[in-house]
């Protein structure tokens, strides 16, 4: 081939190329990207970064209460409409009993500040009945106040919620976990004098207007005083409750993560000053993943059947521990963040089985836009889907249907990438000292109620989807 | 004597496209050599490291410097010492390090951070200076650690030099995507 050829031959090329990344950008009026998986409803949730959605049978009622990230640069208080005014961003409440017509109730402001410096990311509801000197009649919303505070608000009407009581002076806050049977809590938080953003304060709320603090728990060389080498930040702890006895605890984001296991009784009840000797007494065991991801969610499933296992006259079953990372940087700038099976059935060696991640090249996801990689899972342990299917949020992948039965062999079997609206809000990375923005769906958080119907929220400002499970997904989760 | 020459420019021209020149910062007798990162692989790429001698830096004087893309206080930067200890990569020297004082504040290549002053504990029990420098520029960061026998504010002293010297402020912008 000649020289002109050749340049011809190189310019198709690259317009080919270029024109193939380009179709695969999110537009504004183009349909979700969908697989056994069908949109029931949306809100756009006054066009606020979302975080965790919590969903909550109230009554006759289905109520969903939705963490928000801080405001954008643009708009640090975008407005509400019921109000009339700007607004910090905090949490939105909103009756979701019709899917197919889900209700705006309320927005509760959080703290004022940008992205992660503001809003109030974290949400948890317990009913009074349930707890064990809780009003009867109340139902009690345990939330993050930005940074710098845990609150706790009575949203027995939802349109109407009052602040109970806070839980001030932090310095960081994050994915908090709330045992409803016992009001034992296990709060993110950043106490001042310890040398790390994010550790555990652990606290009776059984009486949710009367917070005991129990202890503060973190790792050897974060505690006040410690010198040297500062462990990782925790991301967020899951109790098991009294019947199981074990916390599971996820350090790190995106780097140098592991997960943690702790036995509750001796969390609790075990020797509280914390020195390093103290912070070793409950631990049962970590597992370190590669110094490349970081775990953001670590989901236990305790005795699983797995059937490939059912003639074998040991380990039957296996206690799993569904480990999510967290992807923080737009556009592949990181590592691949994503998702990993952990067998724990022996506590003190646990080992990770299985892994799973979007193809990237099934979307070209590393040029879409934003971040690609995975964030969070539903944390619900309702049995319509607990040990059978689980849900990723994975960005700008948007939501992934996991059949989890195998969890030696995870395997997906449905998405739902929502589409964009005008108040998607665009993404950027540096280039040359420039920033180059796209515009992409950033599924941030999922969960999934009683009925089955799944949550994803995203962090560009599009708002709550409701999705449905249809075909071969639906069949595997047992629903009609 | 032409051969002495031959030898001179091409070890000069290697060593500018290998992108290991030789560091003259603003002292005179500092000479910084570029060396091998010497740690292991971790959660972040490799940056890059520095020796200057004795008689130059007035001690053996290693520095090493890498962005950190991808950090979580966005908004706040790097608001305290505490941050210092967990991010500046003392750790990789030795995880056994005792602040001297609190930090303070320092500004590398016109980003904003703190710098903090170590005693490193090392198998010699002869006494071992650090620093850790941490700046940020929005959701990222560049961390510096440098460690030398001897006093701390030394080896402080040789590192701040090699950050504010124009080769090592180019190549962190270029790095930090701040240019």
């Amino acid at each position: 081939m000649k020289g002109g050829g050749k340049l011809a031959l190189c310019v198709a090329i690259a317009f080919l190329g270029g024109a193939g990344a380009y179709a695969e950008q999110q537009k504004i009026g183009a349909p979700p990207e969908a697989s056994n998986m069908r949109l029931v409803g949306t809100n756009d949730l006054q066009a606020r970064s979302a975080y965790q959605p919590t969903i909550h049978h109230q009554g006759d009622r289905w109520i969903a209460y939705i963490g928000h990230h801080g405001g954008t640069d643009e708009i640090p208080d975008p407005v509400n409409p019921m109000t009339g005014k700007p607004e910090p961003n905090g949490t939105s409440i909103v009756d979701v009993t019709d899917p197919a017509h889900p209700k705006y109730l309320r927005h509760i402001p959080g703290q004022e500040g940008k992205y992660e410096s503001g809003g109030g990311q974290m949400v948890r509801i317990c009913d009074g009945k349930d707890l064990p000197k809780g009003d009867r009649n109340a139902v009690y919303m345990l939330r993050t106040f930005g940074s710098e505070a845990h609150e706790i608000w009575n949203v027995a009407d939802p349109a109407n919620p009052a602040l109970i009581t806070r839980i001030g002076g932090l310095k960081d806050t994050h994915k908090s976990w709330w045992e409803c049977d016992t009001g034992i809590a296990f709060l993110v938080s950043g106490a001042p004098d310890w040398r790390t953003r994010r550790m555990t304060q652990i606290y009776d709320l059984s009486d949710p207007a009367h917070p005991a603090k129990i202890r503060d728990f973190g790792l050897p060389g974060q505690e006040p005083g410690s010198t040297g080498a500062v462990p990782t930040e925790l991301h967020g702890p899951i109790s098991t409750g009294p019947s199981g006895n074990r916390v599971y605890l996820g350090y790190g984001t995106n780097k140098g993560g592991f997960l943690q296991i702790v036995d509750r009784e001796k969390l609790l009840n075990g020797p509280k000053e914390p020195i390093a000797v103290n912070l070793r007494y409950p631990e049962i065991s970590r597992m370190p993943l590669s110094a490349l991801n970081g775990a953001h969610t670590t989901f236990p499933m305790p005795g699983m059947p797995v059937a490939e296992f059912a003639h074998d006259k040991d380990g039957k079953t296996r206690d799993i521990v569904m480990i999510v990372d967290e992807a923080i940087l737009n556009e592949c700038g990181e590592a691949r963040q994503m998702v990993w099976f952990a067998d724990v059935t022996t506590e003190t060696r646990p080992m990770m089985i299985s892994s799973y991640t979007v193809p990237e090249a099934s979307g070209s996801f590393c040029e879409r836009g934003g971040r690609f990689g995975s964030h969070s899972s539903n944390e619900s342990m309702a049995p319509v889907y607990y040990k059978k299917m689980a849900f990723i949020a994975f960005f700008n992948a948007g939501v992934r249907a996991l059949d989890i039965r195998d969890p030696y062999h995870p395997r997906e079997v449905g998405y739902f990438i929502p589409s964009i609206t005008p108040a998607t809000d665009k993404r950027c990375v540096p280039i040359e000292g420039k920033d180059r923005c796209k515009v992409a769906i950033q599924t941030n958080n999922v969960e999934t109620d009683d009925r089955g119907y799944i949550y994803a929220v995203d962090r560009a400002n599009t708002g709550l989807h409701i999705l449905e499970l249809t075909g071969e997904a639906r069949a595997i989760a047992g629903l009609p | 004597m032409r051969a002495w020459l031959v030898v001179a420019i091409a070890a000069l021209v290697l060593g500018a496209l290998a992108g290991v020149p030789a560091y003259e910062a603003s002292t005179p007798h500092a000479i910084w050599q570029e060396i091998a990162w010497p740690f292991a692989r971790d959660g972040w790429p490799a940056g890059r490291a520095f020796r200057c001698n004795a008689a130059a830096c007035g001690g053996d004087i290693e520095v090493y410097i890498r962005p950190k893309l991808g950090f979580c206080n966005c908004a706040t930067g790097v608001a305290d010492d505490d941050e210092v200890d967990r991010v500046a990569d003392v750790d990789l020297i030795s995880p056994h390090f005792v602040p001297l004082q609190a930090g303070k504040a320092v500004r590398v290549a016109d980003m904003p951070g703190r710098i903090r002053a170590y005693e490193l504990k090392t198998g010699d029990g002869a006494p071992h200076g650090a620093i850790g420098i941490a700046v940020s520029h929005r959701c990222d960061l560049l961390v510096a650690a440098a460690q030398g026998r001897g006093d701390a504010a030394v080896v402080q002293r040789a590192a701040l030099e090699l950050l504010a010297s124009a080769e090592t402020a180019r190549w962190v912008k270029l790095a930090m995507n701040t240019q």
